[in-house]
């Protein structure tokens, strides 16, 4: 008898726990459609909003609590009876989290987790995103004007799941020198590949900077800004459109391209001559390059487009400040065998917005971002108030130089995710206004190297219709390629060759042969 | 069946007492497992258990077809069996020292001190590891050159890395692990040692002759639950102080999941490798049980 109640007991406990998993599975099933549910009825609703989490908020203000989530509440919120919640999403590992959030049913209203076309389709795929044709339609009238013809490129099998954020300068990568080395060795400024390594040697030899050893005359970190503009130039000129399209994959890394491998010997021989930072392997978010520069150690370096001259992380301010008389410039010196600039540029398109089909608020996440594509209400939210945090110059907001506005403007680029980068019409007006808001000084800087990065560019070939096995194989090529690159450059210079073949061949296994395949097909299907 | 009703009337306070018990492990650990159904499925993260198609032994086959994880696998195993080698013993060396320190306040206080790293978290270990053992910046390094020694890569040559790796894992972990085998040493009657004492014997002899067979029991249950975790590993050690350069040794089981079932949202694959560990983790930990039962008469179970 006492078993007997026992075991009931245990199974009811039991049951429950079964139970109560199944209904939260099923639970995201129900549909969500009916997202329609007006606002206008006077009811206060919630409207969650992913918002990129940077670890970078200044004293007093987070990510999701800060002056325009104020803003936003206010003025659209407050208006549209819609309390506004901002939903932290890290930055770093944002595919992840946003992975998590989305089997957990967590997910925001209005998510995103990359500019990666392969995100929204994924989860398409899986019916997992909110159809939005009829509620931009309804909802969106501004935003469809401010996007254009963009808007097609979130389409999955003509379904409007994503709203693919516009991205402005689609330049993508600045490479920088110390021309005041340059100048102390009285060495003109490096044009072609190969004066870059006669460069670099001098900076070894001759320690310019007076870092007593410790210069690194080319600093490098395992991450895209790093590699992709040096390896990016080696590839031979004119690639037919066959290739192009066959030979590549949705991040862009040009592995399989010809000149690839050149590439790579050229940094294993640099990386043997010590002229590179020795523990790149180590550094996967540039943090220790940047600490590197900043210290005065390293005499070139390639970033991320526009980064070294901001506020923040300051990367050349902190270095005139540690070291005076540094001068870092944009510089633009690598060539591949036609002596062209070969350098990739980003497609149009910035981060894709996504409601998951669990959402109740698609009506009002449209409104949200319909309201934020009203011309005034994009130049507040990218440039603050003006007065208090601009001025107007021949119709460019010149960013004020004052605590509170740094303050103030720490993620407004977070804020305005419909948008990468602001439109003044002309490239030259937005470079102009891109290099508006670092200090006064490096502007010109950044005018340049914002020219140079469009200079010889190279689009990704990406198919409109995604590929599947990129979506299978994508994310563990991604740590091969890491591989591949780090075990190359540091082989010895004798066993390159055999390195870098062995873990080809590993990666065509793991994928990469797949993927071409598929490329192939597809290729033959649009060429026709 | 009257006579087991009464003694649960009787008792019915302790039953009381461990519905508590009983209910955390229902619900937190067997409710949850019915997700082990998706190992069997193609999961759709949106339709749920309930809704993604069954694919029977499919998935099973995709992971037994991967290198990757029979990588993962030997790198598991590798890790662990260099671990258990290493730092198994270094717990029971450190308290066989220990109790031979006489003065109570000094071994109090170095107790402590060696039970400190265990309370930081591998995140932490890794960053203050970055600091001490990188090739180029690393203090250790630094030091090195000025005594004329060319820089060692501690952290991105595949056999260095596993020594660092097992080195810090004994920084980490020994001195928390003496906690237990101390208080095996203090349940060993004083008499044993005075007799001892009486015929003669030194203090290597009564370590040896005494407190070593004193904590066998100790030693075997601690061996045995090791061995049953030879698959398991954790996952913020190696991920932490791992790189890509040294994935050849770095890639274990754990890591794997996390890549290919979080990164990939391919959970079903995911699943099935954990659903295997744990298979094989328990026929392990049976083996090692029974093997120990008969060696020295001590088990577990």
């Amino acid at each position: 008898m006492r078993n007997r109640v026992l075991s009931y007991a245990l199974l009811a406990v039991f049951a429950a726990g079964l139970l109560d998993g199944c209904s939260s599975g099923s639970g995201n099933e129900a549909p969500a459609a009916a997202g329609a549910a007006s606002a206008d009825a006077g009811k206060q609703v919630t409207l969650k909003i992913g918002i990129f989490d940077r670890g970078n908020a200044p004293a007093g203000y987070t990510a999701t609590d800060n002056y325009w989530t104020d803003y936003v509440q206010k003025n659209f919120g407050d208006p549209n009876h819609i309390k506004v919640e901002f939903v932290p999403i890290p930055r770093t590992d944002a595919t992840d989290k946003v992975n998590v959030m989305m089997t957990s049913g967590d997910a925001p209203d209005i998510v995103f987790a990359s500019t990666n076309v392969l995100t929204p389709y994924s989860y398409a795929k899986d019916g997992g995103l909110l159809p939005l044709d009829s509620l931009i339609d309804q909802y969106g009238p501004n935003l469809k004007k401010y996007l254009g013809s963009a808007l097609d490129v979130g389409k999955v099998d003509g379904v409007q799941y994503s709203i693919p954020g516009r991205r402005v300068n689609t330049g993508k990568y600045e490479n920088l020198i110390r021309k005041d080395w340059l100048d102390k060795l009285g060495l003109p400024m490096p044009q072609t590949t190969e004066q870059v390594y006669e460069t670099l040697k001098a900076f070894k030899e001759k320690d310019p900077g007076q870092t007593g050893g410790k210069v690194i005359p080319l600093g490098l970190s395992l991450t895209p800004a790093s590699f992709e503009p040096i390896v990016w130039s080696f590839i031979q000129d004119g690639l037919t459109d066959e290739q192009r399209y066959t030979l590549s994959e949705n991040l862009g890394y040009p592995l399989l391209l010809p000149g690839h491998k050149d590439a790579l010997k050229f940094l294993n021989k640099l990386y043997n001559e010590g002229l590179v930072s020795p523990d790149f392997a180590l550094d996967k978010d540039e943090k220790q390059v940047f600490q590197d520069v900043m210290n005065g150690k390293v005499g070139m370096f390639s970033d991320n487009l526009g980064n070294a001259y901001m506020d923040n992380p300051g990367i050349a301010k902190v270095l005139t400040q540690n070291v005076p008389g540094a001068n870092l410039v944009p510089v633009d010196p690598y060539t591949n065998n036609a002596g062209k600039h070969l350098k990739p540029e980003y497609d149009p398109t910035g981060f894709f917005l996504m409601v998951p089909a669990s959402s109740k608020r698609g009506a009002e996440a449209i409104k949200y971002l319909d309201w934020m594509a009203k011309p005034d209400v994009l130049l507040t939210l990218m440039n603050g108030i003006e007065g208090e945090d601009y001025t107007l110059v021949d119709g460019l907001p010149q960013r004020t130089q004052s605590e509170e506005t740094a303050k103030r403007m720490f993620n407004s680029n977070d804020i305005v995710m419909i948008t990468q980068g602001e439109d003044f019409g002309s490239n030259e007006k937005n470079w102009a206004a891109a290099a508006a808001i670092a200090p006064e000084q490096f502007r010109q800087y950044v005018i340049d190297a914002y020219k140079m990065s469009l200079t010889d560019t190279t689009r990704y070939a990406n198919f409109t219709t995604p590929i599947e096995a990129e979506n299978k194989y994508m994310p563990a090529l991604r740590d091969k390629y890491d591989q591949l690159i780090v075990k190359s450059v540091i082989a010895k210079p004798a066993d390159f060759d055999k390195v870098y073949d062995d873990l080809l061949k590993d990666y065509m296994a793991s994928g990469g042969g797949a993927i071409i395949k598929e490329r192939t097909e597809a290729y033959k299907a649009m060429a026709k | 069946m009257k006579q087991s009703w009464l003694y649960f009337l009787r008792n019915w306070q302790l039953y009381i007492l461990l519905l508590g018990p009983v209910a955390y492990f229902l619900i937190f650990k067997y409710g949850p497992m019915y997700g082990i159904l998706i190992a069997f499925q193609d999961f759709n993260l949106f339709k749920g258990v309930m809704g993604s198609p069954w694919v029977g032994f499919d998935v099973f086959r995709e992971v037994f077809g991967m290198s990757a994880f029979y990588k993962a696998l030997r790198n598991t195993f590798m890790l662990n069996l260099a671990d258990l080698l290493f730092s198994f013993p270094a717990p029971i060396l450190l308290a066989l020292l220990l109790n031979e320190i006489t003065r109570v306040r000094f071994k109090k206080w170095a107790q402590t001190i060696l039970y400190l790293p265990h309370f930081l978290s591998w995140v932490i270990i890794g960053g203050i590891m970055l600091q001490v053992f990188a090739t180029n910046t690393g203090i250790v390094n630094l030091l090195l050159g000025h005594l004329g020694i060319d820089p060692i890569p501690f952290l991105t040559d595949k056999y260095n890395w596993l020594i660092t790796y097992l080195v810090v894992g004994v920084w980490q972990s020994a001195g928390w692990g003496t906690i237990i085998y101390l208080a095996a040493i203090t349940g060993i009657n004083s008499e044993l040692y005075e007799a001892a004492a009486m015929d003669g014997a030194g203090r290597f002899r009564k370590m040896r002759s005494i407190t070593l067979p004193g904590i066998r029991p100790t030693i075997v249950v601690l061996l045995i639950l090791k061995i049953g975790e030879i698959v398991q590993i954790s996952f913020d050690r190696p991920y932490v102080i791992g790189n890509v350069s040294v994935l050849d040794f770095s890639e274990v089981i754990s890591t794997f999941v996390y890549k290919t079932g979080v990164q990939t949202a391919n959970f079903s694959l995911a699943t099935a490798v954990g659903l295997f560990q744990a298979v094989v983790g328990i026929i392990l930990l049976l083996a090692a049980n029974r093997i120990a039962k008969k060696i020295t008469g001590n088990g577990v179970f």
